[in-house]
């Protein structure tokens, strides 16, 4: 069989300071630092155990990001992807999960794949559009959020279990070829081996100049970004940890919701 | 000229429409009243009449139930197929249907295909000079991203609890329609359903819980959590689904959209981003206490009390203040 794993990188906010990111990675006017798109991790995982079950299946890993961020298809070819393709974008910021997806799609038309895997949704973006227009745009059934998946009739389907409210799992097959988007929790992603990686690092990765090829024009604009509103109180506990601790008690007493200090027996 | 529509897809079970599709048409509703739109309910399934008369009783509205029978669930080729020709027919100036299983399923692929803007778990709308704003969650809900379609029609998904499903607006007249499509999914087939991990129902009794986030770090550190919770008399664990995908806590232990809705009287989550999927099952809360190291962690904004400090020092500090404060001066500190 012949898989693809979408990955995004994503800007990892708990290790920036200054100003706020959003979409593949905006610029703070010094280096940017990528991590791989955790929901990615449980797709390719997903992949990479369908390789070693079915021998001789291929796995790449596709990834539509500026320059800097490359370093999402390091870490797939670590985790044992095959080929990296980077679909190269001049600039960092908000692209549109459309446009990523046709880019994608461009690329994958007519290459023969039988299974496209993506995460459920990008950490930073949080669109969980991509897989599904993926889809779309190359005819192929789709199951999203997916918990459970083995391919079946010799590769032309693949069982699926997805994920709906309330934990339960709907059951369904779908025809080869087609786009699964895999919820968390489907397996424990592996880590990525030294070997792989320090390999991976050397070769260099199909690259496609997004800039090169026809336009497509997006089908929304991002306005703005704000804060988002206080829904509860909020009251900040100010001062020194054991103060913070005090305060704690203190409103936890009053609200009788601790049960109050025990009295000593003498 | 005549008025655009606003199509709400509003999603049902069982004769009786989910919750979540009297929030897709009150988010309808409140694009109505921006503009002169007119909402038109569209409801599909095999037995679409029972929750389109309960529609149509309850707000007025224009009901379309199209009935496809034989598609006694879900299928994402279906909808697509049928909401397809609805645009072509209607040409809608906007599609509302729930940030659920199905409409996260479908919705996307059927903006591709009409070639419209897709605007997902939308949480909040309005103008600004006459351009419709659909604000989102972003970063794990730290962050709020304000967008408006370029396109001629946005198909928006609705974030679950975003909107009040106390539709109680009444029209004086509406009308339902009752159409037929037979449709024959060809590249998917419907197997049935297999039921999930039930929750845990220590949680649903709890008074207090005390819930573990990524942020605990490693699963030894959930003896921390689980010497808080014992400072409660009826207090019990959970954990965001990160903790449960580890294998740190069972599922059965999950918070949040996808796992339990809890409602105690004090929920105290350490080392939990906040992102929306998980705070969907905290609403009903008393009163929360947020410990994070991050002062920007989304959680402080659904937080009555936020604490920026490690949890895993913070914790042991807590609990020996509680230690000291419950002996009376009288007790002799006798070494521990
Ligand atoms: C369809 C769908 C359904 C989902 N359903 C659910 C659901 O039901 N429940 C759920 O929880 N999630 C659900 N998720 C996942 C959800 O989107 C988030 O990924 C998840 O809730 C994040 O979990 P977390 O907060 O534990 O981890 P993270 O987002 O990684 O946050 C960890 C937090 O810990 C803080 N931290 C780190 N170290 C420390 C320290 N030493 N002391 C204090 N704080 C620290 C960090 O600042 C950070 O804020 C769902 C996702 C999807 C797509
Ligand atoms: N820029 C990108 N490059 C490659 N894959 C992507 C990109 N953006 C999104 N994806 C894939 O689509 C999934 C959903 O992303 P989103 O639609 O942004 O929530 C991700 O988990 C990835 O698998």
């Amino acid at each position: 069989m012949k898989l693809l794993a979408c990955v995004k990188p994503v800007v990892d906010l708990e290790t920036m300071s200054g100003p706020h990111y959003l979409g593949s990675g905006a610029s703070s006017g010094g280096t940017t630092c990528y991590r791989i798109n955790h929901f990615d991790e449980f797709a390719l995982e997903e992949g990479l155990r369908i390789k070693e079950a079915f021998p001789g299946t291929t796995l790449d890993v596709i990834t539509v990001a500026p320059q800097s961020a490359g370093s999402a298809l390091t870490r797939g070819l670590g985790m044992g992807a095959d080929r990296a393709i980077h679909i190269l974008l001049e600039q960092e910021g908000y692209v549109s999960p459309s446009v990523v997806a046709r880019l994608i799609a461009r690329r994958v038309e007519g290459s023969g794949y039988d299974l496209i895997l993506a995460g459920v949704m990008s950490e930073d973006d949080m669109h969980a559009q991509v897989g599904p227009m993926i889809a779309e745009l190359l005819s192929m059934p789709v199951a999203t959020a997916v918990l459970h998946q083995t391919p079946i009739d010799e590769g032309r389907a693949v069982y699926v279990e997805r994920e709906i409210e309330g934990g339960e799992r709907e059951v369904l097959e779908l025809l080869l070829p087609a786009v699964l988007t895999v919820q968390t929790g489907i397996n424990r992603p592996r880590y990525p081996s030294l070997s792989k990686c320090l390999r991976a690092k050397k070769e260099l990765p199909e690259t496609i100049h997004a800039a090169a090829q026809p336009a497509i024009a997006p089908t929304e604009t991002l306005l703005r970004v704000t804060e988002p509103r206080k829904l509860r109180a909020g009251l900040r506990l100010e001062g020194a940890a054991e103060e913070k601790a005090a305060s704690l008690l203190a409103i936890l007493r009053e609200k009788a919701l601790i049960p109050e200090a025990r009295h000593a027996q003498p | 000229m005549r008025n655009r529509s606003i199509l709400a897809v509003a999603e049902h079970a069982q004769g009786r429409v989910k919750p979540s599709g009297y929030e897709v048409i009150a988010c309808a509703l409140r694009l109505e009243s921006f503009r002169q739109l007119r909402v038109l309910v569209v409801l599909i399934g095999d037995q679409p009449e029972a929750p389109a008369r309960e529609i149509f009783q309850r707000t007025g509205l224009d009901v379309i139930a199209v009935q496809t029978p034989g598609l006694a669930s879900y299928n994402g080729e279906a909808h697509r197929a049928i909401l397809t020709d609805l645009i072509a027919e209607l040409d809608p100036a906007c599609l509302c249907a729930a940030h659920s299983s199905q409409g996260a399923d479908f919705a996307p692929g059927l903006a591709a295909r009409v070639g419209a803007a897709c605007i997902t778990a939308v949480e909040r709308i309005s103008v600004d000079s006459d351009c419709v704003i659909f604000a989102r969650g972003a970063s794990g809900g730290k962050l709020v991203a304000e967008l408006a379609a370029t396109t001629r029609l946005a198909v928006i998904t609705v974030q679950p609890g975003a909107f009040s499903a106390d539709v109680d607006r009444r029209y004086p007249q509406g009308s339902i329609e009752f159409r037929t499509v037979n449709f024959e999914p060809h590249r998917s087939r419907a197997l049935g359903f297999k039921p999930g991990a039930t929750c845990d129902k220590g949680l649903s009794e709890a008074r207090v819980i005390v819930a573990a986030g990524r942020g605990i770090g490693k699963q030894e550190n959930l003896s921390l959590v689980q010497d808080l919770a014992a400072a409660f008399p009826r207090s019990a664990i959970g954990g965001s689904r990160p903790v449960c995908d580890m294998g740190w806590l069972e599922y059965k232990s999950q918070i949040g959209l996808t796992g339990a809705t809890v409602s105690p009287q004090l929920y105290i989550a350490c080392g939990i981003s906040g992102s929306a999927q998980h705070v969907a099952g905290i609403r009903d809360a008393g009163f929360v206490v947020a410990i994070n190291s991050d002062p920007n962690a989304a959680i402080f904004n659904v937080a009555d009390l936020c604490i920026v400090e490690d949890l895993t020092t913070f914790i042991p500090t807590f609990l020996a203040e509680l230690h000291r404060a419950s002996e009376t001066p009288t007790s002799k500190e006798n070494g521990r």
